[in-house]
Formats: structure tokens, sequence, C-alpha cells
């Protein structure tokens, strides 16, 4: 039985299909959902937490269908809003405490205790919420998170507005839960931490699942070299074969090839050819950005980049 | 049920944080007692005093009442809701705790007002008298409150529910028998102010005061708070999923 399984999970909002055909098993990882604003992320996690009911397909967590047996499920999982929501007229303790009751937790006031401590906040916990920081009110976040001892967290942007040092130390609180024994699903917009901190991560855009593995597979299942060229001035593809387009940004064009090396100087002739100003090229591993907006698209182009269509479409303009 | 006990906590040590609105909700009963109540020059009664001070105490519950709507209204605002929501405790224990904590915070109040009222010359009753006024007080409180829980769990924002609020207090507390006996109420508005439930709670302390036990009008306060709590509870229910 794996903590958190999907089958077919469909959410509709009025005609707006938010979540389609989600089918996922999650166990015992660190798993992250990215995917651009807007895509089904939260959807996803309001309907694995009970929040929502699912339009279509089912969803189990810890073997518990959300929809039937809510409380159960309920009580195996902790859920950590992408809005904060900590209670700025308490204070840390007092809304820590809070949730150690409302889960029945034994010995309340020892456990919050014990997790203020963790968590770094011992020093502060009596002062006012509206105080805190936004990385303090994070960290109180997982506390109450984590007053009942649950089997899967979930965490919808765990690291939304933090700064660097803020965001590691969450990182760092994840994975020592996840060695723990405990399953975490989280979602995020930052391919950095997913790569570095995650076991798996799954892609969605406009609710289709339309990548999943670990961050190496997808890596090298993306293959070979990126290359990146800076462009002054207009920009077209000059359409070379066996070098793709796959995105392109303000003034920052990429591409995908098999041999870098041999491609850099073929791809710069061909810039010189279109007449295309060339500020920089860069030869470059591929990253899970890369990944992600070959998998999604830029936003000028639809969702789901179709290689084989863009390949034909690229002869048909020689 | 345990949960409900958590939550009230809760509500209660947010709302004597905040200081300025511990006060701000008792000026206006407190105006009403003062400027109304010891000087309006009235006929049909010696002591006018006496005679609204059960209207102001009713009043107060109907905008502790009323304004209780807000905190869940916020508390579905500020994501607070949707966290309790994902709590494996009962979910109705979010419902019946606010319910419960509006109520007692309005009797809360609703002593302050009683208690100035004596300071300026109401007459004082039996303890009897005081606890079956606070059981016709706190079954009003339960009545409102549910209803303003139902509202502010239909309607998406703070100003609609602020604005439905302000429409409907002081209609419902101008057309109820706080300010007049019904025999001197024009006709049109006798027939208005015995339907209306603010005079069902608002006669039934008079009763009281007079020495008499008004069965009928705590049976339908009874009644009326346990129809709209169900009700509560279930568009709860519909909207949580
Ligand atoms: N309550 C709602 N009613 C109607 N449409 C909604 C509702 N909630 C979300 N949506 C729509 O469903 C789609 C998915 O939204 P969702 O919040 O799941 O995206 P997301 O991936 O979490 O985005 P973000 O990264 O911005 O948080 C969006 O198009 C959104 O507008
Ligand atoms: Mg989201």
């Amino acid at each position: 039985m794996n903590a958190i399984e999907t089958h077919d999970l469909t959410r509709y909002y009025g005609d707006l299909c938010a979540v389609n055909h989600l089918s996922l098993s999650v166990d015992h990882e660190v798993f992250a959902l990215l995917g651009p604003n807007g895509s089904g992320k939260t959807t996803t996690v309001l309907m694995l937490t009970t929040m929502l009911r699912p339009t279509e397909g089912t969803a189990t967590v810890c073997g518990h269908d959300t929809v039937r047996d809510g409380e159960l499920v309920r009580r195996s999982l902790s859920y950590v809003p992408q809005d904060m929501a900590v209670d700025i007229k308490l204070t840390g303790r007092e809304n820590a405490l809070l949730f150690a009751r409302l889960y029945g937790v034994t010995a309340p006031k020892d456990r919050v205790d014990e997790l203020l401590a963790v968590m770094q906040l011992s020093d502060r916990a009596d002062e006012l919420v509206k105080v805190y920081s936004g990385g303090m009110r994070r960290r109180l976040e997982l506390v109450q998170a984590l007053v009942h001892e649950p089997e899967v967290l979930f965490l919808d942007e765990p690291t939304l507005g933090l700064d660097v040092a803020a965001r590691a130390t969450i990182w760092e609180h994840i994975t020592a839960l996840k060695k723990g024994g405990m399953t975490i699903f989280v979602t995020t917009h930052y391919m950095d931490e997913a790569d570095r901190f995650c076991d798996r991560v799954g892609i969605i855009s406009r609710g289709m699942l339309l990548a999943l593995g670990s961050p190496p597979d997808l890596k090298a299942r993306l293959g070979n070299d990126v290359i990146t060229a800076h462009i002054d001035g207009t920009f077209r593809d000059p359409g070379v074969d066996g070098i793709m387009l796959f995105a392109f940004a303000s003034d920052e064009a990429s591409f995908l090839a098999e041999n870098g090396r041999e491609a850099l100087p073929v791809l710069a002739d061909a810039f010189t050819r279109a007449g295309i100003k060339v500020r920089a090229l860069a030869l470059r591993e591929p990253t899970l950005d890369d990944v992600f907006l070959h998998t999604v698209g830029t936003p000028e182009e639809p969702a789901g980049f179709d290689q084989t269509k863009f390949r034909t479409m690229l002869r048909r303009r020689r | 049920m345990r949960g409900v006990v958590w939550y009230i906590e809760r509500d209660f040590l947010r709302w004597v944080r905040g200081r300025v609105a511990v006060f701000s909700a008792l000026v206006m009963p407190a105006a009403w007692l003062i400027f109304v109540g010891l000087a309006l020059p009235i006929r049909f009664t010696d002591n006018y005093l006496d005679f609204i001070t059960p209207g102001i105490l009713v009043m107060t519950m109907l905008s502790a009442g009323l304004s209780g709507g807000t905190l869940l209204m916020f508390d579905k605002i500020l994501g607070f809701l949707n966290k309790f929501l994902a709590l494996p405790s009962p979910r109705e224990d979010i419902l019946f705790g606010k319910i419960l904590f509006v109520s007692l915070r309005g009797l809360i109040q609703a002593t302050i007002i009683l208690v100035i009222a004596v300071l300026i010359g109401a007459s004082v009753y039996s303890p009897l008298q005081y606890g079956l006024t606070y059981l016709i007080l706190f079954l009003f409180g339960v009545l409102l409150s549910a209803f303003a829980t139902t509202l502010a769990l239909y309607l998406e924002d703070h100003d609609s529910f602020a604005a439905v609020n302000t429409m409907i207090s002081m209609p419902l507390f101008f057309t109820s028998s706080a300010l007049m006996p019904y025999s001197v109420m024009p006709g049109w508005l006798r027939v208005i102010a015995m339907a209306n439930p603010l005079s069902y709670a608002i006669d039934a302390i008079r009763a009281v005061n007079a020495g008499a036990l008004p069965v009928a009008q705590i049976a339908s306060l009874m009644i009326l708070g346990v129809v709209v709590t169900a009700v509560s509870v279930q568009v709860f229910r519909r909207v949580t999923v």
C-alpha cells in the first residue's frame, strides 16, 4: 500500500478542468508537484486532503479513500496551505498548542515544547506571531502540522516568499522528516529546490500530468546538451536539423543538441546566415528548469510542446 | 466535543487582545440606555429606563450575534477554516464553537450593560429573574449567531456580509417591541413587531421582570434556535464537502 494513490483524479470548476485524470502513487519520499500558475497543484492537494470532492476518479491516503473515509484520511495527514494561516493575535506557543489539543495529542504542552525547539522557535515562542518573520511563520506552521506525527505531510508551496537561508532551513527539516519515514508531498515553483531535495517530481500543466520521474532521470531523458543564446534584436529560429529550439524568453533562446560542442559552431553559422545578432552562446548540462520549459512550453507556446510536429514544421520552412 | 472548548478558547484570546473592539461594541447600547432611556419624555410609563432595558439587552445580543458572523467570515478568508477542516476532530465543532463563543461573548457584554442600567437607576430583580433573563438572552444569542454564521458561510466576501448585517440589524430593532409597548404602536407596526423574534426575547424578559414565566416565548426561541442551528449545520456540511 502506497501512502498516496490517485486514480484518474479529476476536478472541474464549472466548465474548467482544473485537474485532468491524474494518476499517481507516492510513498516514503519527497514528491514535488511542479507546474505553472493555475495548473491545478493546489486543487490536487485540496482533493487529497479531503477539502474538495473530486469530480471523477479516486484517491487514497494511507489506504483510506478520501471521500468515503475522510476522517481516517485526516487522521493520517497534515496540511500546510499555500497562503500562510497562523494567528497573528496569538503567540507562537498558543498557535501550536491549539493544534496539539485539537489533534488530541497526549501531553500537548511537552509535544509543543519539543517541536518549537526543533524548529528553533523556543526563545520567541511567547511573542505574538504578529512580530514573526515570514520564515518563522512557516516554521510555526510546520510545528502545527507535526504535533500529531502525521504519516503524510502536504505542503503547498512551503518556501514561497522566503529568503535563501529560510528556504534552506525549511528543506533541511523536510529532508529530516523524510529520513524519519514520513511521506511528503510538496508543490513548488522553485526548480532548483525540487532538483536538490525531491526524490521524484511530477510536472503538470492545465491539470494534466506531462512528466514524472526523478530529477536526474528527467534530465537524462531530455538528453544531450543545452545551448543558450543571448539575442540582440528580433529573434527567429534559425532552423538547424538536430538542434531543437525548446524555449524562448525575453532575449534568451534555449536549444537542445545531441552533441553540444559540435552544435555550437553550426548554430553560430546559422545565426549569421539568418542575420540574427547573437551576443553570447553558452553550453551547459540540462537543468530541471530546461525539463520544465521543454515539458510545459514557454508562455507564448501551447502547452505540451510537440517535438515531432515542431520538426516537421521546421523542415517545411526550409 | 472537546474541540468546541479549544475553538472557544482561541476566539476568546483573540477577542480580549483586540482591546478597542471589546469596548467599542458596548458604546452603542450604553448610549441608547443613557440618552434614550433617561432622556426621552415618555408618557405611557413612569420608569422608561425599566421599560427599555430589556430592549437594550436584546439589542446588545443582536449586534454581538450578527457581528459574530464576521469571525467565521475572516476564518474563511484568512485560510484558518481550511486548516481546521483538515483536522480529524469533528468538523461541526468549528461551527458549534463559533455559535457558543459568540453567544457567551454577547452575554458578557449584556452583563456590562445590565450593570450600567442598574447604576443609572433601573430596578434590581431577584436572582431567579436574572437567571431567566440570561437564559432568554442566551437562547436569543444562539439563534442570532447561528443565523449569522450561516450567512457568513453562504456569502463570498466580508463586504457583502457587512452590508447584509447593517441592512437587517437596525430595521429588526426598530420593528420590535424594544422602544414602545404594543398598545401605543400604529396598527401596521404592531403586526410586524409581534412576528419579530426580537420581540419574543424582549417580551419574555419583561414578563420575567413582572414576575411571570413566559413559557411560550422561551419555547419559541428554543425551537427557532434549534431549527436555525440545524440549517447552519446543513449549510456547513455542504460548503465543506
Ligand atoms: N474555487 C475555484 N473556483 C473556480 N475556479 C478555480 C477555483 N480554484 C481554482 N480555480 C481554477 O482552477 C485552476 C487551477 O487552480 P489551482 O489553484 O489548483 O492552481 P495552482 O497550480 O495551485 O496555481 P498556483 O501555482 O498559482 O498556486 C485555475 O485555472 C484556477 O483559476
Ligand atoms: Mg496553488
